[in-house]
């Protein structure tokens, strides 16, 4: 499949690339390296090598670097632990968010604790790479996106990479810098989207939040995927009616920059929060938290918040559908939120020009 | 002090004797509150921890379970952090944040302990992992009770660790309880034929209360293992003498009979060779007053280590 294009103006010095084949470079340099570094997961040696992203790196590498797994989740969380209190860099993998939930014991109690209950005398520097599915049917249990759960817990760090930069930078100074636990939850309808990255990437830490798109009018903090949706409504709010949105990647969900995210609100007054999982107990009660606790005079305007239907998700095309907040819905929120009125006149777009990456997707993982 | 021994049974006596005389000690500690974490306290098994430990060496990593006091003093964890980590004081080995049931030590390969069943058994599959990878010579050692064997990660870190051949010895402390559940109540199969089925070798050791039996059944499969053999599994009977948590003795609850307990105290070396008890206690004692007053003049936290050591 083609991917779509995002953000793709060639420029000197910038290059071409898609969040897959970031990742794939990431995975390939981390073993080239490191010779500490070991990839392991279920299928991570297969043809499918976990949707492209370590492709040919057993071959290259070796089995014992690039470890597929026994059906064991709990179990293989566990073994990463122990080979990283052992001396090695494990990154491990999951094709989909939920199947970690059978190793929520050993990241919940073991590995977040690890360095704070031994008083800083242990740590374990691991990765672990989770992949949110959307779209084709993928229905209640392979379509989940549960960085509240894990963001929620101490010990843990949680990012949701929106850009290939993001892995390009982030993951390399992971392996090379961090001695901690970290969680990357990447968006499987992200991984065909083409990205402009530096072509010279210097390792960068990727606990960070940043404005995305810069605007004066209304703020939108987004999470993963969502942050390309707020650039599109971002985008066509501009060219039809003038009105500038402000996009926040939020990006490290577990350490978000309240400091960043408070100050776009002191600037636009309004406040819509776009994150894709439920909006209870989530981050859009998290980044409402970190806005009330700090500058609640700021808010000129209710907050807004658009997230996955509080329901499992459907498998059934159209309940699918109305299960994810559109473009359309969310340019509708939007221009109500920047105008004030219902009757603001601003033309939507309409259900079809929901984004090309969706409408493309069939499956069948 | 140096402290000369006759034989390896006297060092292993010194050792066992020192560990049920730390935990007497707290016992008669306790009360006083200035221990205010849970204990589960391993009086009737030392001689497993130091059976095993004596098979070990420095470098090997162990990873233990919320009863790990015996393994963290076998190992070499040092007796002053543990009574300092015990009374929640900076100088403990968690500095104060893990308390009795996550001691660890791994200057001198105590891995650390957790009081989630089963939980620490994959890190030591895990650190075998890295010991084959990286090509060091030492091997782990996962200890957990009985009950751990019936928790899925168990028969996942067997097969994986089997599967690979991983340097890792699997150390059962059967002491037949869970808690208050006998094993009768709980368990289908037996540990070592269980284990077998994964392809591990195992062995058994009834006399778990004999450190030089223990000593000699740990040897053999410890040293299989560092050969390069892959996982074993060893199985030791013990027997817990005191209530699950805490300092009390629970024959009166009605889950275990005091007869069971008679039969082996009457066969405790610790017990039965008195003249050993009386020409190494005191020395013992010394050493545990000098660690109390440590752990007593030592300062609490500062009040910005609540915050420190997160992620």
């Amino acid at each position: 499949m083609t991917g779509a294009a995002f953000d793709t103006v060639a420029e000197p010095g910038h290059r071409t690339l898609t969040y897959r084949d970031a990742l794939r470079e990431t995975m390939r340099d981390a073993l080239a390296r490191h010779p500490h570094v070991i990839i392991l997961g279920q299928g991570v040696d297969d043809h499918k090598a976990i949707f492209g992203t370590t492709l040919g790196l057993a071959d290259e590498f070796g089995r014992e670097r690039v470890m597929d797994t026994p059906i064991a989740e709990e179990g293989m969380t566990g073994v990463a632990i122990g080979a990283a209190l052992g001396g090695l860099y494990p990154i491990h993998t999951h094709i989909r968010v939920d199947f970690a939930m059978l190793a929520m014991n050993q990241i919940v109690n073991l590995m977040a604790k690890y360095r704070y209950m031994f008083g800083g005398r242990l740590t374990v520097p691991m990765l672990i790479r989770l992949v949110i599915g959307r779209g084709w049917g993928q229905g209640a249990q392979h379509s989940q996106s549960l960085q509240s759960m894990l963001a929620h817990v101490p010990g843990l760090r949680v990012v949701m990479p929106a850009h290939a930069d993001v892995i390009v930078a982030g993951y390399p100074w992971l392996v090379a810098r961090h001695d901690g636990p970290v969680i990357s939850i990447e968006h499987r309808l992200l991984y065909d989207v083409e990205f402009r990255v530096g072509a010279e990437t210097a390792p960068a830490s990727p606990f960070f939040s940043r404005v995305a798109r810069p605007g004066k009018h209304v703020t939108v903090v987004a999470t993963s995927i969502m942050v390309l949706d707020a650039l599109r409504a971002a985008e066509h709010l501009a060219s039809t009616a003038g009105i500038q949105v402000e996009v926040v990647d939020l990006n490290c969900v577990s350490h978000p920059d309240a400091a960043l995210v408070t100050e776009s609100v002191v600037k636009t007054g309004k406040l819509l929060v776009l994150d894709t999982s439920w909006q209870a107990y989530g981050v859009c009660a998290e980044v409402c938290r970190l806005v009330c606790e700090r500058r609640p005079d700021a808010l000129s305007a209710p907050v807004v918040t658009m997230g996955m239907a509080p329901a499992p998700c459907p498998t059934g095309k159209t309940l699918e559908d109305r299960f994810y907040p559109n473009l359309r819905r969310l340019v509708a929120a939007l221009a109500r939120l920047a105008t004030g009125h219902d009757d603001h006149g601003i033309p939507l777009p309409d259900d079809a020009s929901q984004t090309d990456v969706y409408r493309r997707f069939r499956g069948p993982f | 002090m140096a402290i000369a021994f006759a034989s390896l049974h006297e060092r292993l006596f010194y050792q066992a004797l020192r560990i049920r005389l730390v935990e007497q000690r707290l016992v008669e500690l306790y009360p006083s509150d200035a221990i205010q974490s849970p204990v589960h306290l391993s009086v009737g098994q030392e001689a497993v921890a130091v059976g095993a430990c004596e098979a070990l060496a420095r470098e090997d990593l162990l990873f233990g379970s919320y009863r790990s006091h015996a393994f963290y003093l076998a190992k070499g964890g040092d007796l002053g952090a543990m009574l300092a980590e015990l009374c929640g004081k900076a100088t403990g080995s968690g500095g104060g944040k893990a308390g009795s049931m996550h001691l660890a030590a791994p200057d001198v390969g105590f891995m650390g302990s957790s009081a989630i069943v089963a939980s620490t058994i994959p890190h030591a599959v895990g650190a075998a992992l890295a010991t084959q990878r990286l090509g060091t010579k030492r091997i782990a050692v996962a200890v957990f009770g009985d009950g751990a064997t019936e928790e899925g990660v168990y028969h996942e870190s067997l097969n994986f660790a089997a599967l690979h051949r991983l340097p890792v010895l699997f150390l059962c402390e059967n002491n037949g309880l869970a808690v208050h559940s006998t094993l009768a109540a709980r368990q289908a199969y037996r540990i070592t034929a269980h284990a077998e089925a994964y392809g591990l070798p195992t062995s058994a050791c009834e006399a778990g209360a004999d450190f030089d039996e223990v000593h000699r059944v740990v040897l053999a499969a410890v040293t299989a293992v560092r050969r390069g053999e892959g996982p074993r599994l060893v199985e030791c009977r013990t027997y817990r003498w005191l209530e699950h948590v805490g300092i009390g003795e629970d024959f009166d609850a009605g889950y275990r009979t005091r007869a069971e307990f008679e039969a082996w105290r009457a066969h405790d070396p610790l017990v039965r060779e008195t003249a050993l008890v009386a020409r190494f206690a005191p020395a013992i004692r010394a050493e545990i007053a000098a660690a109390e007053a440590f752990a007593e003049a030592s300062p609490w936290p500062a009040e910005d280590e609540l915050l420190t050591d997160v992620a």
